[in-house]
């Protein structure tokens, strides 16, 4: 490559072209910033743009996200009911009938000495009789009992509520002398663990097939909109546009789309929620119980838009990516 | 600026769309290439662009060897090249400033300076009056002038035509031709395929004559 025209032009060219690396360094991070601020406004514009099409791939996306999140809220308030289960997934020792109130006091003391025993609370034949009166409000044919029928008993609170440590447990009080019965029911305390497992891999398995759902919408959105923009992909990667630059736009868009799809999952659970609540409380009413729906909350209602905008993006990163190596300059 | 060294290109193993070629150019000249259509002049430019590698031989431009330049620094290296194409590829969804500042904002330029290189382009194609139309609103002959405007914002050392007058009529082509022309003044190495020969016997450059993939003439300027 030899001087031809060795003109002033020429060299402050050269010159220019030997700064170049530097100037890249120092405004580089500028420009790069300032190309991702310009793709992020652009690609919310063009889904702005096509309002129709864009609520409708959001709210695919947020169909996708809602039934995982909804499950999860189930399971959640499972949980909640199960932690009080676990307060009253106690023991109740009944004693001997023939044994009375002073021996009962021994015996409770004996069994609250037991190891594995966390609490134990007397209640003796009186106060049983009291509240069986209560609960079943039958007062008057209770009160023409000569004698009181029930046994004094013992409620026993475990320390470990794990069913298998309440079996042994039980095992073992039952062996006490002037230990009449000891009564618990293991089989519905196992089932509703096994329950709670099975509900939290279905929701696993759920938000992973929804995520997997979530991904594929995106992905096919951003393969027509890559499409679409096959002649400007063309031309920008002829001049000089790198890989990173041609993605940019489309992962923003995708991360849109994320993002929308979030924000009307969110929503429409609350909007869900609310429709709900009224029933459900009125049921928990008539049960004698307090029970509300529980809600997603601050730091879970950020953390589903921070994952469906995960989602976005990397649906889109992965359709840009496949189809970016099919669009060869012709 | 331009070395090929025993340049071969063959598609799909048969066809041989190139055989053989040896040209050097230097920087700051001006040549046409020329040759009837199928002869391989686009296989040419292609190869200059990096769009395609030789299946022989070496293609080096100002002074890298296209062969060895990674995957990553084929951006870089197309930005030292303007490319101007008979269909002059605008982006119909943008108004002309934006398509000539395209390279720029590839570039990252901050947008003043690019602003100041953009008007200083369109001011050069005689089009500054339009920079705020839409490109389906000029002619075909302004339409190319932008795509000119396009292919020398960022200065590039080497400016590269494919039938840029292909489309329009000899009294365009003449002005397109002196475009050129000036450009070169100002030192930037222009290659031009055309297969008109009437406009290029005129204008008394380099001729570099393709047939059927073969250099069969390289005539320096009259």
């Amino acid at each position: 490559m030899s001087e031809r025209r060795p003109s002033a032009e020429r060299r402050v060219e050269g010159r220019r072209g030997a700064q170049k690396p530097q100037r890249r360094a120092a405004g580089g991070g500028r420009a790069w910033m300032r190309h991702h601020r310009a793709m992020m406004g652009d690609s919310a514009l063009r889904l702005i743009r096509r309002p129709i099409s864009t609520l409708l791939t959001m709210l695919a996306i947020a169909i996708a996200l809602i039934l995982p999140a909804g499950l999860w809220l189930v399971l959640d308030s499972a949980r909640l009911l199960d932690a009080e289960l676990d307060e009253s997934a106690t023991l109740t020792v009944y004693f001997q009938a023939d044994i009375d109130e002073s021996e009962a006091m021994d015996l409770a003391a004996e069994v609250g000495g037991q190891p594995g025993v966390a609490g134990a609370r007397l209640v003796t034949a009186a106060e049983g009789l009291a509240a069986f009166q209560q609960t079943l409000g039958v007062d008057d044919a209770l009160s023409q009992l000569d004698a009181n029928p029930l046994p004094a008993s013992v409620v026993v609170t475990p320390d470990d509520t794990a069913p298998a440590a309440v079996q042994s447990l039980s095992q073992r009080l039952q062996t006490i002398e002037g230990v009449d019965e000891v009564r618990l029911d293991l089989a519905w305390l196992d089932r509703l663990q096994q329950l709670a497992d099975l509900g939290q891999r279905v929701a696993l398995a759920l938000a992973l097939l929804f995520g997997l759902g979530v991904l594929l919408v995106v992905g096919n959105t951003i393969r027509l909109a890559v499409e679409s923009r096959r002649q400007e992909i063309e031309v920008v990667t002829l001049i000089g546009a790198t890989h990173a630059f041609v993605r940019r736009p489309f992962l923003y868009s995708g991360a849109w789309y994320g993002l929308g799809g979030g924000v009307l999952a969110l929503v429409i659970l609350m909007l869900g929620g609310n429709w709900l609540a009224s029933p459900v409380a009125a049921l928990a009413e008539s049960y004698g119980a307090h029970f509300a729906l529980p809600s997603l909350g601050g730091r879970n209602s950020v953390f589903l838009l921070l994952f469906s905008t995960l989602l976005g993006w990397l649906g889109a990163w992965l359709a840009v990516g496949r189809h970016l190596s099919d669009i060869k300059p012709r | 600026m331009i070395a090929f060294e025993h340049v071969g290109k063959r598609y799909g193993g048969r066809f041989e769309a190139l055989a053989d070629i040896n040209f050097r150019v230097e920087r700051g000249e001006m040549l046409f290439l020329t040759g009837h259509s199928g002869a391989g002049k686009s296989s040419l430019l292609r190869l200059i662009m990096r769009l395609e590698r030789p299946s022989r031989g070496r293609v080096l431009v100002a002074g890298h060897d296209l062969d060895q330049l990674h995957i990553s620094q084929i951006p870089y290296y197309r930005r030292q090249i303007g490319v101007v194409f008979q269909d002059h590829q605008l982006l119909f969804d943008r108004d002309i400033f934006a398509n000539v500042a395209l390279p720029l904002t590839i570039q990252g330029v901050e947008p003043g300076d690019a602003a100041r290189r953009v008007r200083a382009a369109l001011d050069k194609v005689g089009l500054l009056h339009r920079e705020r139309a839409l490109p389906i609103e000029l002619s075909t002959g302004e339409q190319q002038r932008v795509g000119i405007a396009r292919a020398v914002v960022n200065k590039p050392a080497l400016l590269l035509a494919d039938e840029p007058t292909g489309n329009l009529d000899p009294q365009l082509s003449a002005d397109i031709m002196r475009l050129f022309e000036d450009f070169n003044r100002i030192g930037t190495t222009v290659l031009v395929a055309s297969h008109d020969l009437a406009l290029i016997a005129r204008l008394r450059h380099r001729v570099l004559k393709l047939r059927d993939g073969r250099l069969i003439g390289d005539e320096e300027a009259a």
